[in-house]
């Protein structure tokens, strides 16, 4: 899991910018699976029985949250807004790549204590990164346009997690990916459709437009959900280390809900649980009522420090995860309960 | 030209205030067939004498303090994570989400960062001050971070070294630039007998510094420092304190000294850029040295570094060779008087 999980964590992928994650998700599933991409650039990997009755769609966004290039100044500094929903108290002079015509290194601008007041408000009009670079040099190697992250190292924990930008929803898409594995020399009762969705952070647009594609008859939903940690109230949590986080929400499919529970169960296999009161703020939202609704499920990974440059989630509750969904597929979803 | 490759060793080697040692042992190796006299004083500092082609009327002493800014872990949290102070001056919008590493193990962690999605408004606005902050290394419980963390251990920033197009981004520029000067001069042919202090626990209060201008009982002093530059696009004119590429900077003041004069001249002199500082701002080991014993005529030479006191600091490569430039030609200088 850990290395499928490197694999995926790469730099690009700002939503709107996934392009290169086809080259990805084609040498980690290209051996066994049939890889296409839609007009939005969504990621479809197609497995199973291809004429069967059922056809299960999973889905993972793998656009990842960033700034975007929208000024470039006299002095080669660069003005860039956000992409998705970027945590500006994290970007306070830290390093980030811009992805010009090459990766240079940068920093964001912050004042020094002696010009700056404890009272500043951190306002997203005014992020500027400093390369240190010509403002000719700049131009060459940037253009308006053009993404950024926040650089942050592959770095594992104690207890086998990791620590490291993009993994909401690199995490998802990994899960994904293993539970191609599992199933790649199986029969299965259904027709399976993995999706590597686009611009979920702004807009969940891919998720929308590949259901709508693929019409599927259900639908499972892998992001990441809040790990308990200092500050996040534990009715909206889970443990990291614990397994799944299981929605539970009125857009979603109780049947394929309860069939989750159930497989989970089965499993002997911990689970928390995150009850919405509305939508789930997932790619669900927008599958569960594409053409005349798909029945939905959603399914999170634990994850401490949600949108910043140090994400953590444990490898072990992805490995339970990506099991929990190939015996949920191979017993054909829903379709015959 | 400096050897950027042992700027980029020593920046990488983590020494906060009090745990100078990895610092310590790159200074001693790479100077140990070039200088004729090393010793390590009670509080770690590296004291040096090197014999020049003549020896002269008076006793210079060429400073740089070998510690970093860091952290130190202060509390382990009955849920694993630990509390932490800062050492030495770190804004607490440079803590925030920060990649870190714990111990003489290098034990990896994360700054935790309460999410986004579930900050009031206010709070996304201000980065939270530090002692509200804790630090994550994955461990499940008070017992199980015991096995791996005592209280006490050092941490600092996890960050990635870039030198490139004449840019060098890192942590800890201040002050392994000034260690990265005195060590080329060591290993240079010197016109004059000189005397070198790489000191530690600058950033607690110049206090190594101190020790070793006791020691050494100077005549004259030279501290080859990194100092803050706010040529940031939302600072203007004297508020940008001095500017990256704009050469050396020579103080005529700062916080803790008003510098000789006819030194200030003479270095302000050299055949190279420099500038001075547009406001009294910082503080460096000359507020300790010029007051040592009977008075000690100091000058402070120092790269200008933007983000000083971050986990990426910038520097331009070109300043550093002008003050290397502005040293040897102040020290050559002063001695021939």
């Amino acid at each position: 899991m850990k290395e499928i999980l490197k694999k995926l964590c790469i730099d690009r992928g700002v939503s709107g910018n996934e392009l290169q994650m086809l080259a990805v998700i084609k040498e980690l599933v290209g051996d066994f699976a049939e890889v296409s991409t839609d007009n939005m650039g969504d990621i479809l990997v197609s497995m199973g029985n291809k004429d069967a009755d059922r056809h299960i769609m999973l889905d993972a966004h793998m656009d990842r949250i960033g700034l975007v290039v929208t000024y470039i100044n006299d002095e080669g500094f660069i003005k860039a807004e956000p992409v998705g929903g970027i945590d500006l108290r994290t970007l306070q002079s830290s390093a980030v790549k811009v992805l010009g015509k090459e990766t240079i290194l940068g920093v964001i601008c912050t004042m020094p204590p002696h010009l700056s007041k404890n009272d500043d408000e951190l306002s997203k009009d005014k992020i500027w990164i400093d390369t240190g670079l010509s403002a000719d040099k700049v131009k060459e190697l940037v253009s308006l346009g053009d993404t950024v992250i926040v650089c942050s190292e592959f770095r594992e924990l104690l207890n086998n997690q990791v620590a490291v930008s993009a993994l909401d929803n690199r995490a998802g898409c990994a899960v994904l990916v293993k539970c191609a594995e599992h199933l790649k020399d199986k029969t299965l009762p259904c027709r399976l459709s993995l999706v590597f969705s686009v611009q979920e952070e702004t807009s969940e647009l891919g998720a929308g437009i590949s259901a709508y594609t693929l019409e599927p008859d259900e639908a499972v939903v892998v992001d990441v959900g809040f790990a308990k940690q200092d500050g996040v109230p534990d009715e909206k949590s889970g443990k990291i280390g614990c397994g799944a986080i299981i929605s539970i929400s009125p857009v979603l499919s109780k049947k394929v809900t309860d069939k989750i529970k159930e497989i989970a169960k089965r499993l002997d296999m911990p689970c928390d649980y995150e009850v919405c009161g509305g939508s789930t703020g997932t790619n669900a939202d927008k599958i569960s009522s594409s053409r005349g609704g798909i029945m939905t499920g959603c399914i999170s990974v634990p994850e401490k420090n949600m949108h910043t440059q140090v994400e953590v989630v444990s490898l072990d509750d992805m490995e339970k995860i990506a099991e929990l969904l190939s015996v949920y597929v191979q017993e054909g979803g829903v379709g015959n309960a | 030209m400096l050897d950027y490759g042992l700027l980029e060793r020593l920046c990488k080697a983590d020494a906060p205030s009090g745990f100078e040692e990895e610092v310590r042992e790159i200074v001693i190796s790479e100077i140990k067939d070039y200088a004729d006299e090393i010793t390590v004083d009670n509080m770690g500092n590296v004291l040096v004498f090197k014999k020049g082609r003549a020896t002269p009327k008076k006793k210079l002493l060429l400073s740089a303090h070998m510690d970093e800014v860091g952290f130190i872990v202060t509390d382990i949290k009955s849920d694993g994570t630990l509390k932490f102070a800062s050492v030495g001056g770190i804004n607490d919008t440079a803590v925030f989400a920060k990649q870190v590493k714990v111990g003489k193990n290098k034990i990896s962690g994360v700054v935790n960062a309460k999410p986004i999605h579930l900050s009031s408004a206010d709070e996304r606005k201000k980065v939270p001050p530090m002692d509200s902050l804790c630090i994550d290394i994955g461990a499940k419980d008070r017992k199980d971070a015991e096995n791996y963390i005592s209280l006490g251990d050092m941490i600092t920033f996890d960050s990635p070294f870039e030198n490139k197009n004449g840019t060098i981004i890192s942590k800890a520029i201040d002050d392994r630039f000034g260690c990265l000067v005195l060590i080329e001069m060591i290993k240079s042919d010197l016109p004059f007998d000189m005397y070198f202090g790489f000191v530690v626990q600058e950033e607690i209060g110049l206090r190594g510094a101190k020790a070793a201008a006791y020691t050494v009982n100077p005549d004259c002093a030279i501290v080859v420092e990194a100092t803050t530059a706010a040529d940031v696009p939302f600072a203007e004119d004297e508020k940008r304190v001095c500017l990256v590429g704009g050469g050396a900077v020579v103080s005529h003041m700062d916080r803790s000294t008003i510098y000789d004069k006819e030194y200030y001249k003479i270095a302000m002199s050299a055949n190279t850029k420099t500038q001075t500082k547009t406001m009294i701002a910082g503080g460096n080991d000359a507020g300790a040295i010029h007051c040592s014993r009977n008075g000690v005529r100091t000058i402070a030479v120092s790269v200008p570094c933007r983000y000083i006191h971050s986990s990426s600091s910038l520097a331009s490569v070109d300043d550093m060779e002008s003050v290397l430039e502005v040293v040897r030609y102040t020290a050559e200088k002063i001695l021939s008087e």
